[in-house]
């Protein structure tokens, strides 16, 4: 992809993005470049500690990078301070995380509804959307359970279901699969591919798991903090 | 399973994050509570005290109190009972004056019974009301309160010894003061004699003609005798005795060292609640909630606590207050007041350190980068 493909056209865009930790020790991205296309599935793949989830965690703005420029569904993430900050993350990414992260306290349902309260959905249809969410991940009949009684693969759904509450145009996912046996592995992979395809969201998937990178449309290999192919 | 179908609610992820943990939010709510309950019980209790002095005041349709200037006891007021009857006798709408001394000793193991001294022919109807026996018409003779009886179980035809000296009890009265329920009342001139004030009194109460300015009479008393103050209602009580404000000093030390202790305790549990939710603080960072809204959750939640503790607090002290009052040493002289003030001053209480106590550990929350939360283990 070059350079002179439209913003527009691109969901995501980074060029020269750089981040070390500890002090400037550990170089988790080295000047990497990556383009995205709106609505592409993208598998990121490399060995541990090649910067993966780093990378996903500065496209969806939970980081920050020390140098570079990135920018997500047309917004520089650099020029996004405080609120926008937050909007951004609200409005236009999904995640889901390895360990799905739902909030034990509360009942799948109420999870799902977690990041609507950061929004302006109004609070009327919010239970409505939820329950929409969790039909569509094949548990509305479980509405009501709480994560601990859940199955690992249940649980990931439940976190696809939350991940999409406010309609995201990008959908990242860190290692999805990681913690499943090989069968709810392969329902989740479908599950996201169907979500895809009805919501055209752009999704980008950081993983080992070579099924995922058979079903992406593209692969990107990274290595050392760079992308090498 | 069905689905319910409540939406999610700020309050309520805060209620089931102080459900999660049901025994150190219990426990919390409990040692906030011990501060709730001490100024509840103790501000009724005070109130009460209040409520007892100014009946004491007022009692009989009395308008004015004269006493001793620049005393800070009220029993410490001596005047000359001659001089003071003189001074009023020149104010044409003073309707009459009673003469009179009030005097603490211990009786057995009691160790507070008001002594009331009063000449038997100032006694009226509308100072007490005689449950049983007569007045008394000799020195050596006295009238027992309603409390006091009881307490000390002693009837019409019995003794008592007040300071080494034996009086007939003639009569068991009862009046509409708390305060005299438990006293003693004796011929002035006989309570002058065992208290050393021969021909002097400790005050003197005044019953104003029909239309007659209290303010104007009083400052008049004030001129003429300059060794004279006049007290007209509770309020004005501090002139003759600080111990009414001195309650009122002391209960609101307890309530600020009740709210910092409790701030401290809800601090502390806020603050460990915050440091396990770490991840979870992260995750909702990383789905868009902004600082200012997980600020918001912690201190709803420190508020929460703060809340129960007020409610729960509340009634206990109210309970406390009711059994304290019970007591004989407290029975003689206050019943417990509930104000909204009282209730007031613990709510004010519960929200102040809801909220200081909330305000470090939402900060920290707030500042939880959600990046290096979710690496948190």
């Amino acid at each position: 992809m070059s350079d002179a493909e439209t913003p527009a056209a691109l969901a995501v865009q980074a060029r020269g993005l750089s981040k070390r930790y500890e002090e400037g020790r550990i170089v988790a991205l080295d000047q990497l470049d990556l383009d995205v296309r709106t609505g592409e599935f993208v598998a990121i793949c490399g060995p541990s500690g090649c910067g993966k989830t780093t990378l996903l965690n500065l496209i969806a703005a939970i980081d920050r990078p020390d140098t570079g420029r990135l920018t997500v569904a047309g917004r520089s993430l650099a020029d996004l301070r405080g609120v926008q900050v937050d909007r951004f993350r609200s409005a236009v990414v999904g995640l889901v995380f390895q360990l799905h992260n739902l909030l034990p306290s509360l009942s799948i349902l109420e999870n799902v509804q977690v990041p609507m309260l950061a929004s302006n959905h109004r609070r009327g249809s919010n239970v409505e959307r939820a329950r929409h969410l969790l039909d569509r991940v094949g548990l509305l009949d479980r509405a009501a359970a709480r994560p601990p009684v859940l199955s690992g693969g249940e649980r990931q759904r439940v976190a696809i279901a939350r991940a999409l509450a406010n309609d995201p145009q990008i959908l990242l996912a860190d290692e999805p699969t990681g913690a499943l046996d090989s069968k709810s592995g392969d329902r989740l992979l479908e599950l996201l591919g169907e979500v895809r395809e009805a919501s055209r969201t752009t999704l980008i998937v950081v993983t080992h798991d070579p099924h995922i990178a058979d079903r992406a449309e593209r692969v990107v290999e990274m290595l050392d903090g760079r992308v090498v192919n | 399973m069905a689905a319910p179908d409540r939406s999610l609610t700020l309050l309520g992820m805060t209620w089931r994050n102080l459900y999660r943990q049901p025994l150190r939010s219990s426990l919390t709510i409990l040692g906030v509570s011990v501060g709730v309950i001490a100024v509840v019980a103790l501000g009724t209790l005070v109130r009460g005290l209040w409520s007892s002095a100014d009946d004491a005041i007022r009692a009989g349709g009395i308008d004015l109190v004269v006493y001793q200037k620049g005393v800070s006891w009220d029993v410490l007021s001596r005047i000359d009972e001659a001089e003071t009857r003189a001074t009023l006798s020149r104010i044409p709408e003073i309707a009459d004056a009673t003469a009179g001394i009030m005097h603490y000793i211990p009786i057995g193991d009691r160790p507070i019974v008001i002594l009331l001294g009063i000449h038997p022919n100032e006694i009226t109807p509308r100072d007490l009301s005689l449950l049983e026996g007569r007045r008394f018409a000799s020195r050596d003779e006295v009238l027992i309160g309603a409390i006091l009886a009881r307490e000390l179980e002693l009837s019409v035809g019995d003794t008592i010894e007040l300071q080494g000296t034996d009086f007939n009890i003639t009569g068991v009265f009862s009046t509409d003061v708390i305060f005299f329920n438990g006293a003693v009342m004796l011929p002035l001139k006989s309570l002058q004699q065992l208290v050393g004030m021969v021909g002097e009194i400790g005050y003197c109460r005044v019953r104003l003609r029909e239309g007659a300015d209290p303010v104007a009479v009083a400052e008049r008393i004030e001129r003429e005798n300059p060794n004279l103050t006049t007290i007209r209602n509770v309020h004005e009580y501090k002139k003759i005795d600080l111990s009414l404000e001195i309650a009122d000093d002391v209960v609101f030390l307890i309530t600020f060292v009740a709210t910092i202790i409790g701030a401290i305790i809800v601090m502390n549990t806020m603050w460990m609640s915050v440091y396990e939710r770490t991840r979870e603080i992260g995750v909702l960072r990383a789905v868009g909630w902004s600082s200012r809204r997980i600020m918001g959750m912690i201190i709803v939640e420190s508020a929460g606590i703060a809340l129960i503790a007020c409610v729960f607090g509340s009634l206990l002290g109210v309970g406390l207050a009711k059994f304290a009052a019970s007591l004989p040493i407290a029975r003689q002289f206050a019943s417990p007041v509930f104000t909204a003030s009282t209730f007031l001053l613990a709510i004010s209480m519960a929200a102040i350190l809801g909220i200081v106590g909330g305000l470090l550990p939402a900060w920290r929350a707030a500042r939880i980068s959600p990046a290096e939360a979710l690496r948190y283990e």
